[in-house]
């Protein structure tokens, strides 16, 4: 008998938590229902039963990973509670149940920005009919007969259910399988805009060809740091890692090359590039899902990488990760100064954001070192994730709402004077942008407070020097916009602000309360991070 | 080297069987030539002229080759299941089911959407 | 048998595959060094699945083959949507997005 025999000989039906995972397995059973919609529904009424079946999914994968974070067990007598579910693929944890959440919240604000269909006149902002040539009769054909793609919805979904498994993964492949299981969807959704489909595509395309590129990189590190441990587990890689059982180069080249995906995925610099031209190319309901979601899935699954699989060689990434993070926040907050797109410069500032994420991801203040009433850079990076995704998904729907003849007006030089125009929508959007600067009474500040004092704790003082001087520089170019909104004067014939559904209000109105509400009082939030505790191992 | 001894031996009786059947056809077959047969063979189909520097396909070819493979390449998770079917009883029964089923709607999908129809 | 040659060679082709992305210009030839980069994974997990005596290595080469297949769909499907706007499947051509 051959070894792989005996090895199948071995094999054991596994168990598997369905009750643990149920909120994964709704949101991907909402998404297989969508399919199957789409296949059997007629025409006129896939648009309701998509978007309502999205919003339910969603809101019930919400109730599920609740009702699953209430019944989390204590483990391992720490702070962490939880349990590895499903042969040891899955840890649903504390910080899986707080990112679910984040997500699933930030996802149903999403799906509204999807479902808004009155500023087209009465279609969804995705292109009719995908397939159509722009600029053609198919094309002109498609936009009378009022088509629309609203596969974008099971689409959405399935990115959910990654974004969802990203961070929970508990082995290597598992977390793969989730990367490619988020980013091919979106890489579609991408190229899907109704306006400007030239640049939508090209978006897909950059975004496409980068995103391969790097999950090369990330195969290919799970190939080494699996040659290394020879396990997949985290919990194996971790013994693995502590005992340095010799093969040094394999750990390290696996870790670097895992880094490089990860990092792309966050948008860090300087594998960045990407970002400005992907997510002003993509239609702004998509930027704003992708910005906000992706962001809070891909630091979740970085933080569970570094902290449980490598967290015994964390004198040798750590290093990398501080030029990383200063690059990072160099490259954002300077590249944003210069942008004439509203889109790009969200795009320079969320880089950024990513960089003072990392600063709090590297100062690494764990639970042994802190003191009562402190929270470890777990749980800070888990709060700014959260008031970073609600300023952000606020601020694209807003940019959605500012038009003109040609669709949405990003240019800035279209703004000026947005504050005459409407005092409302530029009001609100001068708030989020103070979020973003992090200006005291606005959740930005609390953010950054949080993660920079952890980070402090944790000795990275350069690293948080850094990250105060650029977060001024980043101030000065959100000043920028407000001045451009209230102190110039209108060129031409100025912007117009287009009424948008109740669906786009929510989103906005969501977005701005929690911008405000977790810069005054970030209290239920952050207890509610810090009961997130840490990662089981 | 003795281990690869069946694969040698099978490799030299595959060469043999098609040099065989190469040979005796053209000394022994009918030799009548007609214009269809001298034209380049295309599937039984009539061959088109080709247009300089290759030409364009018709995006159909793409759609079926990419449906193709994605239905295809499915088909490599049932090796493992098979493998270890025995100790995997009922539950590895359900969740290939599970996963057949899976399958079957992105199929249900293409086939509604006339991802299908050749014309 | 060592299975340093094997190795080496997942090197070489992850190399070749990550030198074609960043040097080619025709989107469908960066895609297939994309898929030489994976398959490079591949051979090195199957590799290291023998050197280790356990079956990781091999069910993680049939996933990445799964992904491999779809993302081919996914990124086809772009570059052929690209291609029939512009007539033209070069990186450089795209470029309406900058700065």
């Amino acid at each position: 008998m051959s070894s792989a025999a005996v090895l199948a000989a071995e094999f054991q039906a596994p168990s598997f938590e369905y009750s643990l995972l149920s909120p994964l397995l709704v949101i991907f059973g909402v998404a297989i229902t969508g399919v199957l919609v789409e296949a059997f529904a007629p025409r006129g009424s896939r648009y309701l039963l998509q978007a309502v079946l999205a919003v339910l999914g969603v809101v019930g994968a919400l109730v599920a990973t609740v009702i699953v974070g209430l019944n989390l067990v204590s483990r391992g007598g720490g702070t962490a509670h939880g349990s590895i579910a499903a042969e040891g693929a899955i840890a649903v944890d504390g910080p899986s149940i707080f990112i679910w959440g984040t997500v699933l919240v930030l996802s149903l604000v999403s799906v509204l920005l999807f479902a808004e269909r009155r500023l087209e006149g009465g279609v969804l902002s995705f292109a009719g009919q995908a397939a159509a040539l722009p600029g053609t009769e198919a094309e002109r054909e498609a936009s009378t007969r009022g088509l629309e793609h609203t596969e974008v919805f099971p689409l959405m979904m399935f990115a959910v259910g990654g974004m969802m498994l990203f961070p929970a993964s508990n082995d290597l492949l598992t977390m793969f399988v989730a990367l490619e299981v988020l980013s091919l969807p979106l890489y579609l959704l991408c190229g899907l805009a109704r306006r400007r489909r030239l640049l939508s595509q090209e978006a897909a395309l950059k975004y496409f060809m980068l995103g391969a590129f790097s999950s090369g990189f990330f195969i290919y590190g799970i190939a080494l740091v699996y040659g290394y441990a020879g396990s997949m587990n985290f919990a194996a890689i971790s013994a693995a890692v502590s005992g340095r059982a010799g093969g040094e180069g394999l750990l390290l080249g696996g870790i670097a090359l895992l880094a490089v995906g990860m990092m792309f995925k966050v948008g860090a610099a300087p594998f960045h590039a990407w970002t400005p031209d992907v997510y002003q190319g993509a239609p702004t309901a998509v930027t704003a899902f992708m910005a906000a979601c992706t962001k809070v899935a891909a630091f979740g699954a970085l933080l569970r990488l570094f902290y449980v699989a490598f967290g015994g060689a964390r004198w040798d990434w750590t290093p990398m990760v501080w030029v990383i993070a200063i690059l990072t926040m160099v490259v954002g907050s300077v590249l944003a100064l210069s942008q004439t797109d509203v889109k790009r410069m969200l795009a320079y500032s969320s880089i950024a954001h990513a960089g003072f994420l990392l600063t709090g991801f590297v100062g690494a203040q764990q639970v042994a070192d802190v003191g009562i009433g402190e929270i470890t850079s777990l749980q800070a990076v888990l709060f700014y994730l959260v008031t970073y995704g609600f300023t952000t998904v606020a601020a694209f729907a807003v940019v959605t709402v500012v038009r003109d003849a040609g669709g949405e007006a990003t240019h800035l030089s279209r703004w000026s004077g947005l504050g005459k125009e409407s005092p409302v929508v530029a009001g609100v959007f001068a708030v989020l942008l103070l979020g973003m600067a992090g200006i005291p009474l606005t959740s930005g500040f609390t953010g950054k407070w949080a993660v920079f004092t952890t980070a402090l704790a944790g000795g990275a003082w350069p690293l948080v020097v850094t990250a105060v001087l650029f977060s001024v520089v980043a101030a000065f170019f959100y000043v920028r916009v407000i001045v451009l909104m209230y102190f110039s004067d209108p060129v031409g014939e100025g912007p117009t602000v287009a009424t948008p559904s109740i669906l786009t209000t929510i989103v906005i109105a969501v977005g701005f309360a929690a911008t405000l509400a977790l810069g005054v009082v970030p209290g239920p939030v952050l207890d509610l991070a810090a009961a997130a505790g840490e990662f089981i191992r | 080297m003795e281990l690869y001894m069946p694969v040698v031996a099978l490799g030299i009786i595959a060469t043999g069987f098609a040099v065989f059947s190469i040979v005796m056809s053209a000394v022994v077959g009918p030799k009548r030539y007609n214009r269809a047969k001298l034209d380049s063979y295309e599937c039984g189909i009539e061959p088109t002229p080709q247009p300089v520097g290759g030409g364009r396909f018709p995006v159909k070819y793409y759609i079926t080759a990419m449906l193709f493979i994605v239905f295809d390449i499915e088909i490599i998770f049932l090796y493992p299941w098979a493998v270890a079917f025995d100790n995997m009883a009922v539950f590895g029964l359900v969740e290939m089911i599970l996963f057949i089923l899976t399958v079957f709607v992105a199929y249900a999908y293409v086939w509604r959407r006339g991802g299908l129809e050749w014309d | 048998m060592s299975e340093t040659p094997f190795i080496v060679l997942s090197a070489i082709l992850f190399t070749i595959g990550c030198v074609g992305v960043l040097t080619r210009r025709n989107a469908i030839v960066v895609f297939m060094c994309v898929e030489l980069m994976l398959n490079a994974s591949n051979l090195a997990l199957i590799t290291f699945a023998r050197v280790h005596g356990n079956l990781d290595g091999q069910v993680a080469a049939f996933f990445v083959m799964v992904v491999a297949a779809a993302e081919v769909v996914v990124g086809l499907a772009i570059i052929m949507t690209i291609f029939r706007t512009r007539r033209s499947a070069s990186v450089d051509d795209a470029s309406l997005l900058k700065y």
